[in-house]
């Protein structure tokens, strides 16, 4: 049980670092974005490309499997991915917001979020592979508790990240442009905010949160071209769970499925585990469809 | 030359099976604007369905109720319209994509079921020996392919004119009206909500026909017959056909199903092995490539939608449902 | 990907050198203008695209050494190899054409179970074309063929998995494990031999902690170790796929489960054992079908080595070779390029009685005289001594395997038929 709650930990605070920028496109550019999570794979797959290429040394800090040269790449990766996004940007979603209907917008997602998972498989391969070779034990920390030192760090990072995020769109002119503009588009622009320039900054930190989940997300398990398309499910659950461009809320959301996915194991064979996102989204749309945690004060 | 009739006869039963799953998404997104994002889905429901009611009995399952086909599909229809209307009654009230991210749930939900359930759907092993309808009647397998290609041909033609009716119909009239614009339909009484559902409903029905009659083909049904990429691949059907336009879906299944099986045979021939492992890759980039493309540049496909909305009134340019009250909407 | 290229480079570097390398069979192949086509229906793209263009060559080997001992029937054998992409719609659109439009009378695959039955009951077996699969191990074949599903069109190379788990479930006992917990994919394979497994261990009086089915291609298997660690196991049986299996064992291992391990199969792979890191699995052993020593098996290994350039490693390579082989000496036998009478003839060239044939253009050419001469002969292949059942299955020997220090795939024992036999007889399986 303990340990089910350590991982539920540890899986909810990635998907809450994806599940922000999940709930700011949902807010803020209303639509659904079905390629959000292929980010997350892009920005994983371009932090292992910047480490092949330039053929880094895993040089490990102290227990971690990783050292500066990931944490490097990572850098590198999340600017790649925030150029990612504003391209998709630029030549699909661009071209389409404001002449047709927002769910061709989402139709369209669902086709880029294709064409970017097929495009990662053509240029890695279809195989899992991994930042490095290097394999951690856990450590017991208590009984029935077993906690590897990345973890740790993926937690603390994850964690770090939420809250500066939450500063950022509290207490800066942009930050509360943006929450503006997920209020209500017209009234944001009668009061002289730039629509393209928030357009441009949630794409920004959207994207840049997606990279960084993704590299977590593969320093904790692995890389695969479908890490994106299985993540997608607990991250819009997370995301509507939490209310709709309420960015605690989707913090929230994403412990919250990231604890019951691991706890149901417990309960029912873990075959089905990819479901339970699934059952909270329906139950959360058929009970509380506004969110559990709309009533939370934050980045709406 | 007779190979090749007989190859083209089963080609054509599988563009047949999928232009029916294409008309009912048609009829959720060309007509009502309601976006399904897990097709596969439905199809898959339909086809379990169908499976367990018509199998033979085993010991290790719960199903295998050996019922006459066409009950088998029957059911098969009615479990995919009740998935359907699990999902449009969760959502349909809410924001639109609701819509498309719990029906994407429902395409990861029963796969799992599928793979899991073993009881009911014989899990990784899948249904074996199902039986295909009349089978034992015909001599040669060209002989009962070519009876099973006019069977779905029927019920592709049946579907379509009902189809085709409905939508000139005043009930057809308020999807589109819906569709174009919410805020007046309602304005005009109509109920949005209960219109939409019916025909999300109804849609997955379709869908779940198709699987059936998938099932009735092949004999067989196992979890790998529906990964999630063939929701794309029924997406492309459609759009690149033209929405909204059954005609366009069905010239649509043609195309996309004829080059996705054509492209197969040009890779495993052209290409050299070690390079094939990608192909697959390559292929649902082009899928990709055509959602996203038709989209931006030919957002009415190869045919489009026909600007006629009533039989009646031809020269009628956008959709004004005023002029008869529809029986079918309720309220 | 070095190997693949390399593949790639082979087969052009043969295309252009023809016949050369062959023993002048090949010219002899050319001369013919006639062909009959030998289909091949196997996953190039899709998840099974890592094994699959290898188990392509394997086929494609065995038709060149046919054609090099003087083709089929008078005619050439035409290898025509298609991708189903792992969806079996695909492949059932594949066999169509091979079948209707090409005309091919043996159809060679698939490799997932869930394209070949499709496969078996919507195109062989209406068409009586006879279908021979490297790789599909789902028993629900053997229930079709019981129930009379197959019309006996059906074979495979490869033996079953039931009793491998049998063999296993042995191996555990005799190591003294006493609480094993089972990790297997929840495929047709990973589902029947973990069955199988479980009821080996109930046979002997013990039982497993617990059996956790794990699906394909998940980034993480945390749960499912988690759920099989939960049962404080002292050993893992774990049933899975290179690249999935070793997610899950670093897990496994991290998460501190015992280093006991006991390995599938499809586990003996050099990318697991990598992938995982060789020092966590110097404790563990493995199973495989026995490329049972003998000059059969060294003819076939050989002939690959000088083909394409390195040792035949990986799954369904030795199955592949003999699929095509039973199918091409079959036809030979039968006289005919006919789908019923190649499926009558493949029990007379396998099984004792009759002269020993071995892989090989010589041993195929030795294949033609004697059955020119109205002989009898036995096809010994790359998997030692073919025997099918009636409903199409072989049994086989097994390969125990370990994992040395330097990562280098050890061979422990070897348990032949007659003991897996044996076995089988005692623990009730």
């Amino acid at each position: 049980m303990l340990q089910a709650l350590a991982d539920g930990l540890l899986t909810g605070s990635i998907y809450a670092l994806g599940a922000i920028g999940l709930t700011l496109t949902m807010g803020i550019l209303r639509f659904a974005n079905f390629a959000h999570a292929e980010m997350m794979t892009w920005g994983a797959y371009m932090a292992l490309g910047v480490l092949t290429l330039f053929s880094l040394p895993t040089a490990p800090l102290g227990p971690l499997t990783f050292g500066w040269p990931l944490i490097l790449a990572t850098v590198i990766a999340a600017g790649l991915t925030v150029v990612l996004a504003l391209i998709v940007d630029r030549f699909v979603f661009g071209k389409l917001r404001g002449k047709v209907g927002h769910l061709t917008l989402v139709f369209a997602s669902f086709g880029v979020a294709l064409l970017i998972r097929n495009l990662i498989n053509l240029i890695f391969g279809g195989r899992a592979q991994y930042y490095t070779s290097e394999l951690q034990i856990a450590v017991p920390v208590a009984p029935g508790l077993r906690i590897m030192p990345d973890q740790v760090v993926v937690f603390a990072t994850a964690i770090a990240l939420v809250i500066a995020v939450h500063l950022f769109l509290q207490n800066t002119r942009l930050g509360l442009a943006m929450r503006a503009v997920s209020e209500s588009p017209p009234l944001a622009q009668v009061n002289g905010i730039s629509l393209a320039r928030v357009v441009r900054w949630t794409w920004i930190v959207g994207g840049a949160l997606a990279a960084v989940a993704g590299v977590l997300y593969g320093v904790s398990v692995q890389l695969r071209p479908e890490l994106g398309f299985h993540l997608l499910l607990p991250l819009f659950a997370a995301a509507i769970a939490g209310g709709v461009g309420n960015v605690i809320g989707a913090v929230l959301g994403g412990f919250l499925i990231g604890l019951i996915e691991s706890v149901s194991v417990l309960v029912i064979p873990a075959g089905y585990k990819l479901a339970i996102p699934f059952l909270v989204l329906l139950a959360v749309l058929y009970f509380r469809p506004t969110g559990i945690f709309a009533g939370t004060t934050g980045g709406k | 030359m007779l190979g090749v009739a007989l190859y083209l006869v089963f080609f054509l039963i599988v563009v047949t099976i999928y232009a029916i799953v294409v008309m009912g998404l048609n009829l959720q997104w060309g007509f009502t604007g309601l976006f399904n994002a897990g097709v596969v889905a439905f199809y898959a429901i339909g086809a379990y369905g169908t499976a367990v009611l018509i199998g033979p009995a085993r010991d290790r399952l719960i199903g295998g109720f050996e019922m006459p086909f066409l009950v088998g599909l029957a059911g098969g229809m009615a479990l995919a319209a009740l998935a359907g209307l699990i999902v449009a009654l969760a959502t349909l009230k809410l924001r639109e994509e609701y819509l498309a991210i719990a029906t994407f749930g429902i395409a990861i939900t029963i796969q799992l079921v599928a793979l899991n359930f073993e009881a009911l759907t014989g899990g990784a092993n899948g249904l074996i020996g199902l039986p295909r309808p009349m089978f034992d009647l015909f001599a040669t397998p060209g002989g009962y392919n070519l009876f099973y290609l006019i069977f779905v041909l029927a019920v592709a033609v049946v579907i379509y004119a009902a189809l085709e009716r409905a939508v000139r119909s005043p009930w057809g009239r308020v999807l589109r009206a819906i569709r174009e614009d919410v805020t007046a339909a309602r304005s005009l009484g109509k109920n949005p909500t209960t219109t939409r559902l019916q025909a999300f409903v109804l849609g997955s029905a379709i869908m779940g026909l198709g699987g059936g009659l998938y099932v009735g083909f092949i004999g067989f049904v196992s979890p790998i017959d529906f990964l999630p990429i063939l929701t794309f691949q029924i997406w492309a059907m459609l759009i690149v056909g033209g929405s909204g336009n059954n005609r366009g879906a069905v010239l649509g299944c043609l195309v996309v199903w004829g080059l996705w099986t054509a492209s197969g045979y040009v890779i495993s021939n052209a290409v050299p092995p070690g390079l094939q492992s990608q192909a697959g890759a390559v292929q649902a980039i082009i899928i990709g490539l055509v959602i996203v493309l038709t989209l931006l540049f030919r957002p009415r496909g190869l045919i489009g939608e026909e600007d006629v909305v009533s039989a009646h009134a031809r020269d009628d340019e956008v959709t004004t449902p005023q002029e008869e009250i529809p029986a079918q909407q309720g309220q | 990907m070095p190997r693949t290229n390399f593949t790639a480079l082979a087969a052009m570097a043969a295309l252009a050198a023809g016949g050369v390398s062959l023993p002048g069979g090949a010219a002899r192949a050319q001369d013919q203008d006639c062909q009959h086509p030998i289909g091949a229906v196997l996953s190039l793209s899709g998840s099974m695209a890592a094994i699959g263009s290898a188990i392509g060559d394997a086929g494609e080997l065995a038709v060149e050494h046919m054609n090099a001992a003087g083709g089929l029937l008078g005619c050439e054998a035409d290898y025509r190899l298609r991708d189903d992409q792992g969806q079996p719609s695909v492949g059932v659109d594949a066999a169509q054409s091979l079948v209707e439009v090409e005309g091919a009378e043996i159809l060679l695959g698939a490799i997932q179970s869930g394209v070949s039955m499709p496969i078996l009951s919507s195109v062989t077996v209406p068409n009586e074309v006879t279908q021979i699969s490297c790789c599909s191990s789902a028993p629900s074949f053997t229930e079709l063929a019981r129930e009379g599903g197959t019309d006996g069109y059906w074979f495979r190379t490869l033996p079953t998995v039931r009793p491998q788990g049998f063999v296993m479930a042995d191996l555990a006992n005799e190591r003294g494990y006493e609480r094993t917990a089972v990790i297997y994919v929840n495929s047709d394979y990973g589902l029947s031999l973990a069955r199988a497994f479980e009821e080996g261990i109930e046979a002997q009086g013990g039982s497993v902690t617990d059996m956790v089915p794990y699906n394909q291609e998940q980034a993480s298997y945390r749960a499912e170790v988690s759920q099989a660690l939960r049962g404080d196991p002292d050993s893992l049986f774990l049933v899975a796929f290179p690249a999935d299996g070793a997610t899950a064992m670093r897990e496994w291992i991290s998460l501190g489960g015992p280093q006991n391990l006991l390995l599938s199969n499809a586990l003996r792979a050099e990318e697991f054992v990598s992938a995982v890191g060789a020092q966590y699995l110097t404790d563990a052993v493995g199973i495989d079908n026995a490329q049972v020593e003998g000059p059969s098996v060294e003819a076939f290994n050989q002939s690959w080595e000088e083909r394409y350039g390195e040792p035949p490693a990986g799954p369904g390579l030795h199955t592949m070779y003999d699929a095509a082989a039973v199918g091409l000496l079959a036809a030979q036998a039968a006289g005919e390029y006919d789908g019923t009478a190649i499926r009558d003839a493949v029990r007379e060239i396998t099984g004792p009685g009759g002269e020993v044939i071995h892989p090989g253009p010589e041993g195929f050419a030795r294949a033609h005289e004697v059955l020119a001469e109205g002989g009898d002969i036995s096809y010994v292949g790359a998997t030692g001594p073919i025997v099918f059942d009636e409903f199409g299955d072989v049994t086989g020997p097994y390969l125990i395997w370990g994992v040395g220090e330097d990562g280098a795939l050890t061979e422990v024992e070897t348990w032949q038929v007659e003991r897996v036999n044996e076995l089988m007889a005692a623990t009730g399986g």
